[in-house]
């Protein structure tokens, strides 16, 4: 065992003590932290950005231009539009859209007649104005504002932008000539239209979250975000360190080191150190991780919402994930000569592991589910499948967790069998890397 | 099996790897406190042995002990072992390398440290300990790699071609460490290619090919077996007649080489009288008896165990390219 030990003790201090390690375990946190600050100014509104330029109207109706002419041309504060929007919208949606659309925008409405030849005035799209670009052409069908005789249904508006337009000013010209069909149909009909938007709106609430301490405000998403973080956490580490059993072994392997160290323990003692060597380095970088997201909850008073009986589930499912998928990449890393050659090896299993990624909405929207129920007992993924379940609002019957650490037992019992066959035969094994084949003969011989 | 106090003991032992035969019933027993050259040209089937003697191969039938333990993975932390495809770790610094190896091998921690800085002060490399593995010469890290193999006073040290790729001032200083490891008391198994390496330190030889054994005799045994019956004559006057050699009872052939002659006696002629015979016929500056090299050994029992006069060549060759010629 003190063998096992030194091995083990080894790959931790090698491992973590070490430059990369430090910034690889430090650069995800840094990442969110800079987001968080910088995001906003990167992907939010512009606040210089104004659409300005040229829209064209074709407008059969004669009562849309109107109101495209008085929420634009008219030197409509943005303020006023913001209004308009916001009860058209909603204060969520419309905010949105006032942020995408930035600035009250500088529009000169060219209003075309009706029997206008349509393929002249795309043509006038294209002609250059630097002074006032041409931005749009919006053709307004006629029965946009009343519907035909004998329909019912009511029409809409074509519009036709130059090559390479702005994205945000197709949104704000879009948005627009929007508001001005919805006011004309208004209009149209005698409604006043602030008074419909006031009858159908109802404020939307936040809800109360009752818990045995105290009631507290509902964190929208919160039961959705958990079991995605415990997913994340999960996945980190057992990818983390798998990928360091595996390049560690490639490079043992061929810096020919591993001939000494087999001279010194067997290969079973060679796998257990840097199994348990490597698993001491995921625990440390997951035990950061966490405490980094209980000092964001403490900060936010979100604390009481974790269930932290979760977290030993964590380490547990982790565990046998940790093993299961560890072995196997030890298992890839002894038989190959260098990664190149691992990739192909490596892609079953890295397939695998992106199922649960793929699972995560399904499970965490029906943990009850017969797929979701499936996942969680099949290994090597019933390790993710379960610990999603466990962390969403309806957890599983404590008899399927047992039956899942169960079937995982038994994943880790096969996936170590298996991989240490492999590893005994592969370790020594150099020159045309095997297939998959041959590693199933190799488990046969050993 | 026998349980005498041999450290290494083979009793028919295979190894194949699909259809190739690396070892094929391969018996030998190495006494305690021996020095034996393992010999045998690349892909001999020296490596593949010595592998399943540590327990890093198994096997596939026959019966093998190592230090009276049937297993070697019950003794390692008695034997030392010299790979001949070695590595380290080339960022570990020569010190820490060295402790962990020393631990692996059972070494208490209790002035580990003093003994890792006596090991490569023994060496020749005192002061290398706090630099990395990657900073050193491929010499200094052959020399290394063997105070790795020895940190933990073995009794058994396993050597696999411990000089290749060394210049001849390490191999000389290996060669001393060596010795002075087998002064100490350990077993050595010394594996090599080249024969005259062999022959400069051993005092028994297993010779092996293709994976069987064709040779386990003690140096000076082998040098009585296979007696010269050929001279190396070189005339005081180099352009003189040497028909008169040629003419002497006893004389099978003399023929002119690199300056010199070669005299080829008939098998069981006493050398002793020919060479005063020879002396007598013709002022000489030089006659020395030929002594027979060891590959020539080698060719010799491989043509003799039936390999084809074209294989024999082909071996010969093979070995002249891989080691200086070797006289025992």
């Amino acid at each position: 065992m003190s063998k096992v030990l030194q091995i083990a003790g080894r790959e931790f201090v090698a491992t973590v003590f070490t430059k990369a390690f430090i910034i690889g375990l430090l650069v995800f946190p840094a990442i969110v932290g800079v987001m968080s600050l910088v995001g906003p100014k990167l992907f939010g509104p512009d606040p210089n950005f104004a659409i300005a330029g040229q829209l064209a109207v074709v407008d059969p109706t004669g009562e849309v231009t109107p109101e495209l002419h008085s929420a634009l041309i008219k030197g409509t504060p943005a303020a006023d539009l913001a209004a308009v929007i916001r009860a058209a919208q909603g204060e969520a949606f419309g905010g949105s859209v006032l942020s995408a659309l930035g600035a009250a925008p500088k529009l000169t409405l060219v209003e075309r007649p009706a029997e206008v030849n349509l393929e002249q005035e795309k043509a006038w799209l294209r002609v250059e104005d630097k002074d006032s670009p041409h931005l749009a052409l919006a053709v307004i069908h006629a029965n946009a504002v009343e519907p035909k005789p004998g329909e019912t249904a009511l029409g809409s508006y074509d519009l036709y932008v130059p090559p390479k337009q702005d994205t945000r000013v197709e949104i704000g010209v879009q948005q627009a000539v929007r508001e001005a069909i919805i006011g004309a149909r208004f209009k149209a009909r005698g409604l006043d239209r602030g008074q419909v938007n006031d009858l159908s709106t109802v404020p939307r609430v936040r809800s109360v979250t009752v818990s045995d301490s105290a009631d507290r405000g509902t964190v929208g998403g919160f039961q959705f975000v958990l079991p995605l973080a415990f997913m994340f956490l999960l996945f980190m580490g057992v990818m983390g360190s798998g990928q360091g059993l595996l390049t560690t072994t490639i490079e043992e392997k061929s810096s020919r080191v591993i001939e000494v160290l087999l001279s010194a323990v067997s290969p079973m003692q060679l796998m257990a150190g840097k199994l348990l060597g490597h698993m001491a380095i995921s625990l440390l970088a997951m035990s950061l991780y966490i405490a980094m997201g209980l000092a964001v909850l403490t900060s936010f008073s979100l604390f009481g919402l974790l269930n932290f009986a979760l977290i030993p589930y964590l380490l547990v499912f982790f565990v046998l994930a940790f093993f299961t998928i560890g072995s196997l990449m030890m298992a890839v890393g002894s038989a190959v000569n260098d990664m190149r050659e691992a990739q192909s090896l490596m892609l079953p299993m890295t397939l695998l592991l992106i199922v649960p990624w793929i699972l995560w909405m399904p499970i965490s929207r029906d943990p009850d589910s017969t797929l979701s129920v499936v996942v969680s007992f099949l290994p090597p993924v019933n390790s993710f499948g379960m610990l999603l379940r466990l962390a969403s609002s309806h957890p599983p019957p404590t008899w399927q967790v047992w039956l899942s650490i169960a079937i995982g037992v038994l994943g880790v019992v096969g996936a170590v069998w298996f991989a240490s066959k492999v590893f005994r035969i592969g370790l020594l094994m150099f020159g045309k890397p095997p297939n998959f084949g041959t590693l199933v003969r190799w488990v046969r011989d050993a | 099996m026998s349980t005498t106090g041999a450290a290494i003991e083979l009793r028919g032992v295979t190894k194949t790897f699909g259809g190739t035969t690396a070892v094929a019933n391969l018996d030998l027993t190495i006494p305690r406190g021996a020095l034996y050259g393992f010999i045998g040209p690349n892909g001999a089937g020296k490596t593949t042995s010595i592998r399943m003697i540590m327990s890093i191969l198994f096997p596939d039938s026959g019966e093998l002990k190592v230090l009276g333990r049937d297993s070697a993975l019950d003794a390692k932390d008695k034997i030392g072992y010299l790979p001949e495809e070695r590595g380290v770790y080339r960022k570990m610094r020569v010190a820490a390398y060295l402790m962990y190896i020393a631990r692996l091998k059972g070494v208490p921690d209790k002035g580990l440290s003093e003994r890792v800085s006596a090991y490569v002060a023994r060496v020749g490399l005192a002061g290398v300990e706090g630099k990395r593995c990657e900073e050193l010469s491929k010499g200094m890290l052959q020399k290394i790699q063997f105070v790795a193999a020895i940190i933990h006073e073995p009794d058994l040290l396993i050597l696999d071609e411990p000089f290749s790729g060394l210049d001849p001032v390490s191999m000389r200083q290996l060669r001393e460490q060596i010795i002075a490891e087998h002064a100490r008391g350990a077993t050595i198994l010394f594996s090599t290619h080249v024969m005259q390496q062999a022959e400069e330190i051993c005092d028994h030889v297993v010779m092996i090919h293709r994976g069987r054994k064709m040779l386990d005799d003690p140096v000076s045994s082998i040098r009585s077996r296979y007696d010269p019956r050929a001279l190396v004559l070189e005339p005081l006057d180099a352009g003189a007649d040497v028909a008169g050699v040629r003419a002497l009872a006893g004389v099978e052939s003399c023929e002119r080489h690199e300056g010199a002659y070669n005299v080829e006696l008939e098998p069981g002629f006493d050398v002793a009288g020919a060479i005063s015979r020879i002396a007598a016929a013709l002022p000489v500056a030089r006659i020395e008896v030929k002594r027979p090299r060891l590959e020539d050994v080698f060719v010799q029992i491989v043509t003799d165990r039936g390999d084809s006069a074209d294989a024999a060549r082909a071996l010969r060759a093979e070995l002249a390219d891989q080691s200086p010629q070797a006289a025992i």
